[in-house]
């Protein structure tokens, strides 16, 4: 059941009044909300859900003998038990059949023949999100940043939640598990935010996501031998833009529906294409994530804490895994290792620059200003275009693919097949969004709070019917399903 | 923009974590809050039902075969018919049309049309300042 389709604006509709008319019992409300949570779950593949609940059953029980338990070396088991648990689940599903190809193609290239037990298995939509959150879950609790959970239905509906079930945003247990607590309530605000990024997602996934995959990305990726270096050029700025179009657009849906049920999400991007550096970006894009990797991996690694090889190296892996967190394949792998050696060196040469020409706190005249500005910008354009050569890896299927994409860079003198106006303009005007007022979503909200129930059900029964006409036919999946 | 509902959690009732701020909003105030939506949302099913009805029929149409189903699929064809017999399906229609002459626009053409815009800038800046020497002489 994908967000935007009738489906799923009929089940919202009977959830969203059905949650609300049990207000006041709040427990049937949360059990209301499991069960429409396992029901949208079971709609992708009800053969799943059992591995769902064994996932959350797992987490939950850890959670007990860790609020049992005051024994440092006792808890430190449990907590490894959990997430070694977690991790065996998410890494047969998603890893299985890539270690073994990974490992016969050794094989082979070493003259070793052998039958390994390959099989078909189907990844579980959502598994990198729901072992995540689990493992979120339990070391939140070892941590002590929230109480063990009593109520097993509670951990189930953290995890389960059918807004961020399949693609996130990866909530956080410290987050969200006090709300469940709290008699929930709905405010203009949450009126007023939920009905902007409803909006907003949808347009910017069945517009903006859908004709650049369709128009633009799909058909040079699919040969990119077969078109010049300027379909290449542009196609990888608009994969940049579908990406991001596809998953923020998601997260838009997801967070605009939980507030709409009463409950807060973090944000899970803020205009990253503006950042100025790596470490800039990463603190924009997929933030639920990149928070993830950085509480439970890169400081428990070690952070910044231990001098800086080491800091380089926590840095290193912690993208690595990133990267294999998003796919099985050596072309993620790629990704996330690029990413963390490039984090790396701007960490590395960010020092040196400090230490030879450290900066001027004293209020410079207008040539600095200007100085700083066009630094700002380099970093900006470079930072973008890092972005979009990891990108490539990102999408190709393959690093033949890849490889093609980047040797086609020399065939400027081909005519151009894809780069239409109607593209670079999407491309324009989603790129312009990333330098408008940080507070643009905020206003709006503001705005549409105060609107009486007539005007925001045109405002809402209004925008989407435009986004219908304007958008193509039919609904392509998310990008991060597959992850 | 999710800092609205944090701000709004704190002014109703200091930090969101410390103290229960749902607590204090009254029962009465999200009932009405619940209303106002689910008014909202009659109007968006009316507007889709009537604007976007050739929406219903695509999604209908993917239904299984079955009895009940072919009553759905003949009531909501019958329906479109009726919507685009009175014209109200013409606005999605525009639109579609409008945003395919966009796709399918080319570069000569995109430049033939700003070279238009531009020559009919000229020509009524050339009527407006004709009109002002007529009136001067």
């Amino acid at each position: 059941m994908l967000f935007p389709t009738i489906e799923f604006g009929i089940f919202f509709l009977v959830v969203f009044a059905a949650s609300w008319v049990a207000r006041g019992t709040p427990e049937i409300r949360k059990l209301f909300l499991l069960g429409a949570s396992y029901f949208f779950y079971g709609w992708w593949d009800w053969r799943f859900l059992a591995l769902l609940f064994v996932s959350t059953l797992i987490n939950y029980l850890a959670g007990l003998a860790l609020a049992r338990s005051a024994r440092p070396g006792f808890r430190k088991f449990i907590v490894g038990v959990a997430v070694v648990a977690g991790l065996s689940i998410l890494g047969f599903f998603k890893y299985y059949g890539f270690f073994l190809t990974s490992l016969s193609v050794l094989l082979e290239t070493a003259g070793l023949t052998r039958d390994l037990p390959f099989m078909q298995v189907i990844l579980p939509v959502g598994i990198s999100f729901f072992t995540f959150q689990g493992i979120s879950y339990v070391v939140d609790v070892y941590r002590g940043h929230v109480p063990a959970e009593r109520s097993l239905p509670n951990v189930m509906l953290y995890i389960s939640f059918f807004p961020q079930l399949v693609a996130g945003p990866i909530v956080r247990a410290a987050d969200f598990l006090p709300q469940l607590h709290r008699p929930v309530s709905l405010t203009r605000a949450h009126i007023g935010v939920g009905v902007v990024l409803i909006l907003s997602g949808l347009l910017k996934k069945m517009v903006v996501a859908n004709y650049l995959a369709t128009e633009l990305v799909d058909p040079v990726f699919f040969d990119p031998a077969a078109v010049g270096a300027l379909d290449l050029l542009v196609g990888v700025y608009g994969y940049a833009i579908q990406i991001y179009c596809d998953f923020s657009g998601y997260s838009d849906i997801a967070i605009g529906i939980a507030a709409l049920l009463g409950y807060r999400f973090l944000e899970n991007f803020d205009q990253p294409y503006r950042a100025s550096s790596l470490q800039d970006f990463w603190r924009r894009w997929h933030i639920s994530l990149s928070t993830w990797l950085r509480d439970y991996l890169y400081v428990p690694l070690g952070g910044n804490r231990h001098g800086e090889a080491k800091t380089y190296r926590n840095l290193f892996l912690t993208m690595f895994l990133g990267g294999i967190w998003h796919g099985a394949a050596w072309t993620f792998v790629f990704w996330g290792a690029f990413h963390g050696t490039m984090l790396a060196v701007e960490r590395y040469a960010r020092r040196q620059i400090e230490f030879f020409a450290p900066v001027e706190t004293a209020p410079g005249g207008i040539m600095s200003a200007l100085g700083n500005g066009a630094q700002h910008l380099v970093g900006i354009l470079w930072t973008f275009h890092l972005v979009c050569f990891a990108w490539i890896f990102f999408r190709a299927d393959s690093f033949a693919t890849a490889g093609s994409y980047l040797a086609g860079f020399a065939r400027w003198d081909e005519a151009s097949q894809y780069v239409t106006p109607f593209m670079v303009g999407l491309i324009a005007i989603a790129m312009l969004f990333q330098f408008t007022p940080r507070h643009l979503g905020r206003w709006l909200a503001r705005g549409v709070q105060y609107l009486p129930s007539p005007v925001l059900g045109l405002l809402l029964g209004g925008g989407i019917w435009l986004i219908w006409a304007i958008a193509p036919e039919g609904v392509a999946p998310f990008i991060y399903f597959q992850f | 923009m999710l800092d609205l509902l944090r701000e709004i959690e704190r002014e109703l009732g200091g930090h969101p974590d410390e103290v229960s701020e749902a607590e204090r909003i009254d029962a009465a105030a999200t009932h009405r809050a619940v209303g106002r939506v689910l008014r909202a949302f009659a109007v968006v099913v009316a507007l889709l039902f009537v604007f976007s009805s050739e929406r219903l029929v695509t999604w209908v149409n993917g239904f299984e075969v079955g009895p009940v189903q072919d009553r759905v699929v003949s009531a909501s064809t019958a329906w479109n018919a009726l919507m685009a017999e009175s014209g109200l399906t013409m606005p999605a229609e525009a639109v579609r049309a409008e945003v395919n002459d966009l796709r399918g626009m080319s570069w000569p053409e995109v430049r033939a049309r700003l070279e238009n815009e531009k020559a009919r800038g000229r020509e009524g800046a050339r009527l407006l300042r004709g009109a002002l020497f007529e009136e001067q002489g």
